[in-house]
């Protein structure tokens, strides 16, 4: 029996779990008024720059209002989703890209279709993080990838050459060893909390080898490129911070601020807050593995998804373009700080790596990266990987074993 | 119009803002959600009858795992704060100089906002930079910093006692205005006749600590059941789920995973386990107070 959706009966149950869930679905209120575009903001405050070109935009489109609310990061996307679900659809949202597919298999959201010369004016592959069955569901509008950073003075007091980082794994995993060895600081920061940045974390491992998880609608990690990748995890916990599944990304960046460990993958945004420690850092491009063909890393996209269903869909997508055009995006990206690397190139970010030449690694991984996979139920996705990494750092596991076990889980999921 | 029935008439006006709350905020999603519950709601904009197939999926081994470590959960919890809580509220009894600032000094758990504790507990168990690693180091104990976080065995008596941190206070105060409330004449008539301090504690105060020891009890444990912020702060149900109680499990799936008519057959499953438990509070609370009117 099929029912016809009712917006105000799935919206009390989600009201109702939502109470049990401690979540927040409270403000279901928003909606789009007649010439206004609502658009949910994630993070704390407005961008000054988004706020001087909205006031831009409205003045070259009379009788349009961009309202954008702010939300915070943690209920952002759940706000916006339920908003959708439940009928009340804001016009535009600031989205991960990794939900497009599962907003677009839902109907929720309208393609936002790009030419060949938008597409060719990104860096490569970030066309691929907002596609979907050869069509775009989003805008790009912020970009993260990660790179190398070590302590020079760890590896000196290690032996080791201060200026030489790791660029392979095996190196990566032996020098490592020596760090661990010769100091007793841990060598590497691996994070394996019950997280999402322990999926992203392991990603970056999966794309410097070459490996990828799902191939249109095939699952394909179990390959020996991602078998590699979860081997050398094995191989180099026991030189890595001691207890890794009880640390997430940022909480390991910490440790590393702190002086107490040699290596970590991290975003451009650790650098500006080295630049406050007295201790002495290199960044590099990501270890490579076996298979890698060059340097990788994995690229996350946040995009702005315009919602079906708010009559305001076309002016939408213009705005959103507008907001995200090549010129406004580097004003917006290139601010520093904001830890954001640029989605396209151009002679700003050239003369901007010039002046802060610790950009480089965070550029160069982008020619052989890829997107975070696309899945159905992403977060199944995402806790399926989860499992998978800390069964091996864990011991509870072997690298075979964790990958085949999650190779079946993620067929429901896809 | 009778005296009787505008008596009536006036006492349902009198109920009629109560009744109407409870119909709005509770029946109806409550209704609602069991409906919800049998339907394959997701993100589709239709959703389809399916029956008893969501509970059929709980049904599978690792939710009788979660439900078996929710009450394993809940009991530890429970009886340790009512151990220390009833220790505490006789501490606090007891005629020592300085009562007044040792009773205060009780409260900050409860009075600090819950995740702020939580967030802090979270860096004491912290092994780089916590507190209880450093200690045990210092005093030669561990050799290296351990996370008290990282293994399932550490992570699940961590969110205990951090429950059991938060839950204290209360159950202290609870049970310190029951003693307050045991007539002096029962402890000086035992004290002439010669009765030490623990045959008091255990002849006259407890017997009279028994019906607010059950209420506690039980109030504690609906509570602790459907406790989600300590476990969901410290750990997210992890490592490899070795935290994950209902309540989180349900959270993962209606609105991590977007499955909201499996979420809604774990939230009724709750539903059902914590209506038990109020039940049996009801009935003991009635057959106690049927049992003072004797």
């Amino acid at each position: 029996m099929t029912i016809h959706f009712k917006p105000g009966h799935l919206t009390t149950g989600l009201f109702a779990l939502a109470l049990l869930g401690s979540t927040a679905l409270g403000a279901m209120t928003a909606q789009a008024a007649d010439q206004e575009i609502s658009w949910i903001y994630c993070g704390d405050k407005i961008d000054p720059i988004h706020e001087k070109y909205i006031k831009e935009w409205e003045g070259k489109n009379a009788g349009w209002k961009i309202v954008p609310e702010v939300v915070g990061w943690e209920q952002c996307q759940d706000k916006a989703t339920t908003l959708a679900v439940a009928g009340t659809p804001v016009g535009m949202a600031y989205v991960g890209s990794r939900t497009l597919k599962e907003f677009a298999q839902n109907d929720l959201i309208i393609p936002v279709p790009m030419t060949e010369e938008e597409k060719k004016s990104y860096y490569p592959n970030i066309v691929d993080t907002v596609t979907f069955e050869d069509n775009q569901w989003g805008v790009p509008i912020a970009f993260s990838t990660k790179a190398l950073y070590w302590n020079k003075d760890l590896f000196k007091a290690a032996g080791l050459d201060p200026e030489a980082p790791p660029k392979t794994w095996a190196e990566e995993i032996a020098i490592a060893k020596q760090i661990k060895e010769k100091t007793g600081t841990a060598g590497y920061g691996l994070p394996a909390k019950t997280f999402d940045n322990t999926m992203h974390q392991f990603m970056h491992w999966v794309y410097t080898n070459n490996g990828k998880v799902i191939d249109g609608d095939k699952i394909v990690i179990d390959s020996p490129e991602v078998l590699a990748a979860l081997q050398a995890y094995k191989d180099i916990t026991p030189y890595s911070v001691e207890g890794a599944t009880a640390y997430e990304q940022n909480e390991i960046r910490a440790i590393f601020l702190d002086g107490k460990v040699g290596m970590i993958q991290a975003g451009s945004g650790a650098a500006a807050r080295l630049k406050d420690t007295k201790i002495n850092w290199g960044v590099a491009a990501l270890p490579l593995g076996p298979s890698a063909k060059g340097e990788g890393t994995l690229l996350i996209t946040d995009s702005l998804a315009i919602f079906k269903g708010t009559g305001v869909e076309e002016k939408a997508a213009e705005f959103a373009k507008y907001i995200t055009s090549t010129d406004i995006q580097h004003e917006y990206e290139l601010q520093g700080g904001a830890g954001l690397t640029p989605l396209r190139p151009g002679a700003l970010v050239d003369e901007f790596v010039a002046k802060e030449p610790y950009w480089k690694p965070f550029i160069d991984g982008i020619a052989y990266g890829g997107p975070e996979p696309l899945f159905t139920d992403y977060k199944g996705f995402q806790n399926a990987v989860i499992e998978m990494v800390q069964s091996v750092v864990t011991g509870k596991a072997e690298p075979a074993d964790a990958l085949k076990k999650a190779a079946a889980d993620l067929e429901q999921y896809k | 119009m009778s005296v009787q029935r505008s008596t009536l008439i006036f006492a349902w006006i009198l109920l009629l803002p109560a009744v109407l709350y409870v119909t709005v905020i509770v029946a109806y999603p409550l209704v609602d959600t069991f409906i919800l519950s049998f339907t394959d709601a997701s993100l589709k904009k239709t959703t389809n009858w399916v029956g008893w197939v969501n509970y059929e999926k709980i049904f599978n081994a690792t939710f009788a795992e979660v439900i078996m470590r929710t009450f394993v959960w809940t009991f530890f919890s429970v009886s340790i704060k009512m151990i220390i809580g009833v220790f505490g509220a006789s501490m606090l009894n007891a005629a020592v100089p300085g009562r007044a600032l040792f009773r205060v000094l009780t409260m900050p758990p409860w009075i600090v906002p819950m995740a702020i504790g939580i967030f802090m507990w979270g860096w004491m168990y912290n092994g780089q930079f916590g507190m209880i690693s450093g200690l045990l180091q210092r005093f030669g104990f561990i050799d290296g910093p351990v996370a008290f976080l990282a293994q399932g065995s550490t992570a699940f008596w961590a969110t205990i006692i951090t429950d059991v941190w938060i839950g204290v206070p209360l159950v202290t105060l609870y049970m310190l205005a029951a003693m307050q409330s045991i007539p002096q004449d029962l402890y000086e008539a035992a004290w002439t006749d010669g009765a030490g301090r623990f045959y008091r504690f255990r002849r006259i105060t407890l017997p009279l600590l028994i019906p607010s020891l059950i209420t506690m009890s039980m109030l504690s444990l609906i509570a602790t059941f459907n406790s989600f912020d300590i476990i969901w702060i410290l750990t997210r149900g992890g490592p490899s789920g070795e935290t994950t109680t209902m309540i989180i499990d349900t959270y993962h799936t209606a609105i991590g995973s977007k499955k909201y008519g499996e979420g809604a057959a774990r939230a009724v499953l709750i539903c059902i386990f914590l209506s038990i438990f109020c039940l049996a509070y009801f009935r003991v609370t009635s057959r106690l107070s049927s049992g003072d009117n004797r």
